[in-house]
């Protein structure tokens, strides 16, 4: 499913710089999603991959460079003076509004149920019709398969379960792109499959993610393109069954070789 | 009031205030050691598994927790006399302070106990240790350290608990205060003065359990 | 020495605890609302607003209610507002308990785990909303258990305000012993009508620590 080179492009990164303290962990990293694309976003720990992903939704704050979704510019705008100037709350959160993100840890709302948890982006930030908002956000969980859990809270639901319900929220809001951080990370090994099915499916219905991983297979079956980052920035990048099959760096080659095989074979 | 003569006010009384002050300490620092020192008794049952003297400690604990100190320090102060015994206003007022801490204290200090892990129990013993040795020289040091702060909080609320053994009688630094205003006609700062007797007291004991159980935990840990 | 001073007396020892439990309800329900807002509003504020409550809750905290209840009882009159001495022992009091408020609801705030912050964020929520819909809610859950525990030293704490002069169950109690010198009965008496009023907030208090510690 080639994505044609002319679709339009949903994120945009550019020089992308950020800094924890005297330790930079983003060195200037660059690059566009298209919109449909399937970006996986590999590296080891610590190369920041998932600070990247979160500069993108601006739960980080950073240095340089300039990130655009959907066209508009996220967390900073340039006053015309050529000084940058941090956009204010309303912008920033109509920002998050055309993003989908999907933690590690599920980050469900644990005061509510899976139901409320789906609608209460649309209803209190879109301030969608509660009605029609219910109808979605069931045939949402019906699409992750979770709509007999609709009135459970969280805390009664295993982790497979309450990371898609959390694509569900996600979703719910009808992003232009979801960003994946380390989505099944967290999940025990029996339940990593339940989630990345729903991630794979999402992806033939022709969503645009961003997806950091450790999943090597799902990189090499579901990913339009593959970026390796390491250092704080991108080492390599192309399509899954070239760049993996035949890594030019050596840096991409360890790392493929070492990411725990086990990992690497599991049915996804 | 002028606040410039603040300062020319605060000469005036800081005398009278501050032998307040000093019965205000010498309450604190004997009813600091005799809370502890019950509360370790009243620990001592629930945490051997005595049933009958627990039942008691708690029933106690719980009237404690349950009823205000002064009315425990009326019942002594006024109560007492009548079934003979006849103890003079420091006394009650140290004796009140210390009954009504001593259960708090125990309550930290038998949940800071039950905090240990039971592991910790089941390893000592796996050596070859006696139970009492495996209390002794594991599982007290370690309660130790988790209950040095609720304990150091515990206690500074005793010092300003002992504020109310001037309900009756005792002159120390609140009845300092009440007296100055009532007797010599000063005005109401007086008692602004005493709150701030009272901050720096308590924020100084504060700051000295805050070093102490830094060392101790260095030592400890 | 009988109980009969006691039992004689009881009509009037009752109307002392509905004077108290009226002063702890406005007590508790006003130091807990401004303990709320304060707390809140501190959480979300700049430095200057959060460094002026932390020195509201250090101060309030580091004084002995007592002394709050004749700083308010002196201060008003030399300030030309002419309040009972009820009326200075009450706004004391919510004064005080408010900082204790304060002091856990800004924790319970503090407590609310950041994933949670950064999924109502990634959902578009701005401040207000994420406050009202996520943070509220469940800081609201884990501070049940400390105002709980505050009110209940509030309770107790009613008490001290027959020393500034204020009638409630204590002052009655010393009017009784005054009358009839029958000191041990009375105020074992008082002790256990307070203890009737503390004994169920104490248990729920409990309940409220127990289960909350459970599900999260």
């Amino acid at each position: 499913m080639p994505i044609p080179a002319g679709a339009p492009i949903v994120v945009s990164v550019n020089g992308l710089v950020k800094s924890f303290g005297p330790h930079r962990v983003l060195n200037g990293v660059s690059f566009d999603v298209r919109r449909g694309e399937v970006v996986v976003v590999l590296g080891p720990s610590g190369s920041g991959k998932s600070t990247m992903l979160r500069c993108v939704n601006f739960l980080e704050t950073f240095e340089g460079g300039t990130i655009t979704v959907d066209g508009a510019p996220v967390g900073y705008r340039s006053d015309g003076q050529g000084r940058r100037r941090m956009l204010d709350e309303k912008m920033v959160a109509e920002n998050r509004e055309r993003v989908g993100m999907v933690f590690q840890s599920f980050n469900l709302f644990s005061h509510r149920t899976v139901l409320q948890n789906v609608m209460m982006g649309p209803v209190s930030v879109q301030h969608r019709d509660k009605s029609e908002v219910r109808k979605q956000a069931l045939e949402l969980l019906e699409k992750v398969g979770m709509a007999e859990k609709a009135d459970q809270y969280p805390a009664r639901l295993s982790g497979g379960q309450q990371q898609r319900v959390a694509i569900a929220r996600a979703l719910a809001m009808r992003p232009a792109v979801m960003l994946f951080d380390e989505a099944t990370s967290a999940l025990d090994p029996e339940l990593v499959g339940e989630v990345l099915r729903v991630m794979r499916e999402l992806a033939t219905e022709g969503m645009t993610m961003v997806v950091v991983t450790h999943e090597m297979s799902f990189a090499r079956e579901v990913a339009d393109r593959v970026i390796f980052m390491d250092g704080g920035a991108i080492v390599e990048q192309g399509v899954p069954h070239e760049i993996m099959a035949n890594p030019q760096t050596e840096r991409f080659r360890s790392f493929l070789g070492t990411d725990r095989p086990d990992r690497g074979a599991r049915i996804a | 009031m002028d606040w410039s003569q603040f300062g020319s006010f605060a000469a005036r009384y800081l005398p009278q205030l501050w032998n307040g002050m000093l019965v205000t300490i010498a309450v604190a620092a004997l009813a600091a050691p005799t809370a502890v020192a019950i509360g370790v008794v009243l620990t001592v049952p629930r945490v051997a598994g005595w049933r009958l003297l627990s039942g008691f400690v708690r029933a106690y604990i719980e009237v404690m927790r349950n009823t205000p100190l002064l009315v425990q320090m009326y019942l002594l102060f006024f109560g007492l006399p009548i079934l003979g015994i006849f103890w003079d206003e420091i006394t009650c007022g140290v004796l009140a302070v210390s009954l009504q801490h001593a259960a708090f204290l125990s309550e930290l200090i038998r949940s800071g106990i039950a905090a240990v892990s039971p592991k910790q129990w089941e390893a000592g013993q796996a050596i070859g240790m006696r139970r009492w040795a495996v209390f002794r020289q594991i599982i007290l040091p370690q309660a130790a350290i988790k209950v040095m702060a609720p304990v150091s909080n515990q206690l500074i609320v005793l010092v300003k608990d002992t504020s109310l053994v001037s309900a009756i009688g005792v002159l120390d630094l609140t009845l300092s205060g009440k007296v100055i205003i009532e007797r010599s006609g000063a005005s109401f700062e007086v008692f602004i003065l005493v709150a701030a007797l009272y901050l720096i007291l308590t924020s100084v004991i504060g700051a000295g359990f805050r070093i102490s159980e830094a060392r101790f935990t260095r030592r400890l840990g | 020495m009988s109980i009969s001073v006691l039992l004689a007396n009881l009509p009037y020892l009752f109307q002392g605890a509905v004077v108290t439990l009226w002063l702890a309800f406005i007590v508790v329900t006003a130091g807990t609302l401004l303990g709320a807002i304060v707390g809140t509003i501190a959480s979300g504020g700049g430095r200057i607003l959060r460094a002026i409550v932390t020195a509201y809750v250090f101060i309030f905290r580091g004084i002995p209610v007592l002394v709050v209840m004749f700083l308010g009882f002196y201060t008003f009159p030399a300030l030309g507002i002419r309040l009972s001495a009820y009326a200075a022992v009450t706004i004391s009091m919510i004064v005080y308990v408010g900082a204790f408020v304060t002091e856990a609801v800004r924790g319970a705030i503090a407590a609310v785990p950041a994933g949670q912050v950064a999924a109502a964020k990634s959902l578009g929520m701005r401040r207000l909303t994420m406050l009202r819909e996520v943070v509220l809610p469940q800081a609201a859950r884990l501070a049940i258990a400390p105002i709980l525990n505050i009110s209940l030293m509030a309770i107790k704490q009613t008490s001290y305000a027959s020393v500034v002069g204020a009638w409630e169950l204590s002052f009655a109690a010393r009017e009784i012993v005054e009358r009839t010198l029958a000191a041990f009965q009375i105020f074992l008496g008082v002790m256990m009508i307070y203890f009737l009023i503390c004994y169920p907030i104490s248990l729920l208090a409990n309940f409220c620590e127990r289960k909350l510690s459970f599900d999260h």
